[in-house]
């Protein structure tokens, strides 16, 4: 592993591999959808989208021609905390297809007709979404946990407002790329004079941007609420979740933790008491994103309508029981060989390497981050994972999508046995 | 476009095959460098081999697999594969089921030995039984909240009468509900016979000893097959039909169409190479044609579905109802230019260092590589890693034209429109 810095100040980390003669590029820029302004959202994404629409010398054909030509992989997508560019290619390519990266950044072309048929992709691909029960009930909690605030919506946008971003919103949002942080991580097999073939084709020598900093992220609501949507479906979908704190903060690692107890393979706390003791759902787990700001952490579930009662009383009992009872030492035990054998099972491939160094590069933390977690993880005790449970999962909410009989049956669950405000 | 092999390619590992005394087979593949083994038992067991009472019994059997054995209670397999650091799975198709193991190397003994007392000696318990019967009945029901896979299933219906690829491998509500153990016993002990199994093992293997292994195991001990029917043949139906279906949010213009089955590797190549150039990329024709000129659909996807008894290739295009009639005519007018004039050499270039990299990239993750040379195996397909690329680089346009285009022709598919209700 080496550790340079491109001129203009981006830090570039090369791994290099055995192997595959593959190369895999990560350039991860800080300000995803979570830095859409308001009446702006989606703008992060169509962005993203447009990038590889034509950059520098390059229209959008003769980028697409060169990257299906080498039968390479090029991707641009938002999330919420950064916008991420990935380059999969043979490595006897690389020096094709390395210079795109930054050009992509530097010189994207932006052209009206081209904004305009992203545009009209993303807002298609937000109406199919609508037809998920999954993602209605995502979308819902998401606005139960953040309200309108940054991480309030799909990084896809609202209709409304995707409808009224133009390209000069566009070029003023791509002039501000690399101000706020950015990192560029290589893996696999490396070209000579890399930094060279990195630079080639920009207007100036250099690009002006800076490593990312640990900057305090985008916080929740901290409330416990509660949200319906009704949907002639057979299933109720549930989501039951909190706000919680960012990656890297003191109590992170015991959620993770907590996450690999309760989510994490068919040995799984939920896997085991819904599905397996009392069959109630097929698909069951958490979901537990890594992000900058209050990080969601969330449990869903989906069951037959006819029993809304019974699995919203055992979801929520298990929530619950968080709170309440440290898990045994047994559990802890296996919850670190989960994380553990998960933080191998991650590191298989170029691209895998790559992207989860950019990640936690970007979020300005140190590039053996996930070694010192391994670390780590093994001096907590039973006692600090109820703890963190205490102080970040007290005041959960639960989103429901389902026919209306069954988002009745599980209200009044709710009512009953759910959480105070 | 200049050539990509700058440096000498890496030859491919070898797979070593070999035999039980009983014709159980048996093929290993060292990968030294990669942190996980993966153990993939496959068995001649998919929803195909299913009398129309059976409906649902093969996926039925695998849910069930994982509820104990002889020598493991229910959920110990994967708390002991967990445990250690190691994750499981399983998946029934059409043709036939495989259950695999993600371990760290010095766990894989343990592993193997866990996975084979779990597949070949099911306990099959009563309450377990009728636990796992709602499990399944959840699963079901969640894909039927998914429109998009409603429609799927009936195109399949439709156009594969007659045929179980036309069967949902989920199976029928009422059938399932009439399953027994004593019926799912006859059917395992019908199907999970030794020349109807095989073990394919990747990762670093130099300790495991699997051949002596093996002859030592459960999977030894396993008798022949009675004679079974082999499958039938596929015969797709063309033809046309459309459907209104609630909750559908964006209308889909399905097809099918059918190529020569698996056992034809060669011909799977130029059905990938063939697939690649309609519609993998922004340069491919339906892509270019429908999405980024006419503009009349969000996406547009053709996928080769590899199936013993004839490949199916699926289309789906996603776009406004009002639009669906127009998008059909254009589709089939982008397949009848195919027809003539022969594509370019430049236009098969693309697609076949798309489908080479997409191949190369997958060699990089032990449990496809594991999968990939597990499925051959059990089919009596013996070639190396190599000959697929070697196959790939033997079509050109006129074979092409010649051996496979004439099959997509539109008027060889069905064809279905689904609209909103």
């Amino acid at each position: 592993m080496k550790r340079r810095q491109l001129p203009g100040g981006c830090p570039l980390w090369l791994i290099e591999r055995p192997g595959p003669a593959i190369l895999s590029a990560k350039l991860w820029l800080r300000g995803g959808s979570s830095a859409d302004a308001p009446g702006r959202r989606g703008e992060a994404q169509l962005l993203a989208g447009v990038l590889s629409r034509g950059c520098g010398d390059l229209s959008g054909d003769a980028l697409a021609d060169l990257v299906e030509g080498c039968g390479a992989g090029l991707r641009c997508e938002a999330a919420e905390d950064g916008t991420l560019i990935s380059l999969k290619c043979a490595s006897g390519d690389a020096a094709q297809l390395l210079p795109l990266l930054l050009k992509m950044v530097n010189q994207p072309w932006l052209l009206d007709d081209q904004v305009s048929l992203e545009r009209q992709l993303n807002l298609q691909t937000l109406q199919r979404q609508r037809e998920d029960p999954f993602q209605l009930a995502h979308d819902q909690l998401r606005r139960l946990l953040y309200g309108t605030g940054p991480y309030g919506h799909d990084p896809l946008g609202l209709d409304e407002e995707l409808a009224q971003i133009g390209v000069e919103h566009l070029r003023q949002r791509a002039a501000g790329f690399g101000q706020d942080g950015a990192v560029l991580v290589l893996a696999g097999q490396i070209p000579a004079a890399v930094e060279e073939l990195l630079l080639q084709g920009l207007d100036a020598s250099s690009w002006p941007c800076r490593a990312p900093q640990r900057a305090a992220g985008p916080v929740g609501s901290g409330r416990s609420a509660f949200a319906t949507s009704n949907d002639d479906t057979e299933q109720l979908v549930l989501m039951l979740g909190a706000s919680t704190t960012p990656l890297g903060a003191e109590q992170a690692l015991a959620l993770r933790l907590l996450h690999c107890h309760l989510g994490v393979g068919m040995s799984s706390r939920l896997f085991v008491a819904l599905r397996e003791e009392h069959g109630l759902a097929y698909d069951v787990g958490v979901h537990y994103p890594a992000r900058l700001g209050d990080a969601p952490f969330v449990f869903h579930l989906s069951s037959s309508s006819d029993r809304a009662a019974e699995a919203t009383g055992e979801l929520l009992r298990e929530w619950q029981r968080l709170l309440e009872q440290p898990i045994s030492q047994e559990e802890l035990e296996l919850a670190l060989a989960k994380f553990r054998g998960q933080e191998a099972l991650g590191r298989q491939t170029s691209s895998q390497i790559a992207d989860r160094h950019a990640l936690v590069l970007g979020h300005g933390l140190p590039f053996d981050f996930a070694d010192r977690c391994l670390a780590e993880a093994a001096t907590l005790t039973p006692a600090d994972l109820q703890a963190a449970a205490q102080s970040l999962l007290a005041h959960p909410s639960l989103s429901l999508c389902g026919p209306a009989d069954a988002l009745q049956q599980a209200e009044a669950v709710w009512q009953r046995q759910g959480f105070s405000c | 476009m200049p050539a990509s092999d700058a440096q000498p390619p890496q030859p491919l590992p070898e797979p070593r095959r070999s035999q039980l005394a009983n014709g159980a087979g048996i093929v290993e593949i060292d990968l030294p460098e990669a942190p996980v083994v993966c153990l993939d038992l496959w068995c001649r067991a998919g929803s195909a081999w299913e009398s129309a009472e059976q409906s649902g019994i093969a996926h039925f059997l695998e849910h069930m697999v994982f509820k104990g054995s002889e020598q493991l209670a229910a959920g110990e397999f994967d708390l002991k594969v967990e445990a250690l650091g190691g994750n499981s799975n399983a998946a029934t198709g059409f043709d036939d089921v495989h259950y695999h193991v993600l371990m760290p190397p010095e766990a894989a003994p343990e592993a193997l030995d866990l996975l084979l007392d779990l597949v070949l000696k099911p306990r099959l318990e009563h309450d377990d039984f009728n636990l796992e019967r709602q499990v399944v009945l959840e699963e079901l029901a969640q894909s039927e909240d998914q429109p998009e896979e409603v429609a799927f299933q009936e195109l399949l219906r439709l156009a594969c009468p007659d045929h179980a690829y036309g069967k949902p491998i989920l199976g029928r509500r009422e059938a399932l509900e009439a399953h027994t153990p004593a019926s799912m016993a006859d059917f395992h002990q019908r199907h999970y016979r030794a020349e109807r199994c095989c073990l394919a093992a990747a990762g670093p293997l130099a300790d495991l000893n699997l051949v002596s292994r093996l002859a030592a195991s459960p999977l030894a001990e396993l008798p022949r097959a009675e004679a079974i029917p082999p499958l039938q043949p596929l015969q797709l139906q063309p033809g046309r039909t459309r459907l209104e279906l609630p909750r559908l949010e964006a209308a889909r213009l399905l097809m099918a169409w059918q190529l020569p089955g698996a056992a034809d590797q060669d011909t799977v190549m130029g059905g990938d190479l063939l697939t690649t150039l309609l519609a993998e990329g922004r340069r491919s024709r339906l892509v270019e044609q429908l999405r980024e000129r006419l503009r009349l659909v969000e996406s547009i996807d053709l996928d080769l579905n590899v199936l013993e008894s004839g490949c199916l290739v699926l289309l789906e295009a996603v776009c406004e109802a009002e639009r669906i009639d127009q998008v059909e005519q254009e589709v089939r007018r982008v397949l009848l230019e195919l027809q003539e004039p022969l594509p370019s050499e430049a236009e098969l270039e693309r697609a076949r260092r798309l489908v080479g990299n997409g191949y190369r990239f997958s060699l990089e993750v032990a449990g496809s590589v594991a999968a990939m040379v597990g499925n051959s195996q059990l089919w009596g397909r013996h070639h190396s890693l190599q000959q697929p690329l070697t196959w790939l680089q033997h079509w050109d346009p006129g074979r092409l034209s010649r051996e496979l285009i004439p099959l997509l022709h539109p008027d060889r598919a069905f064809s279905l429109q689904a609209v909103p209700a």
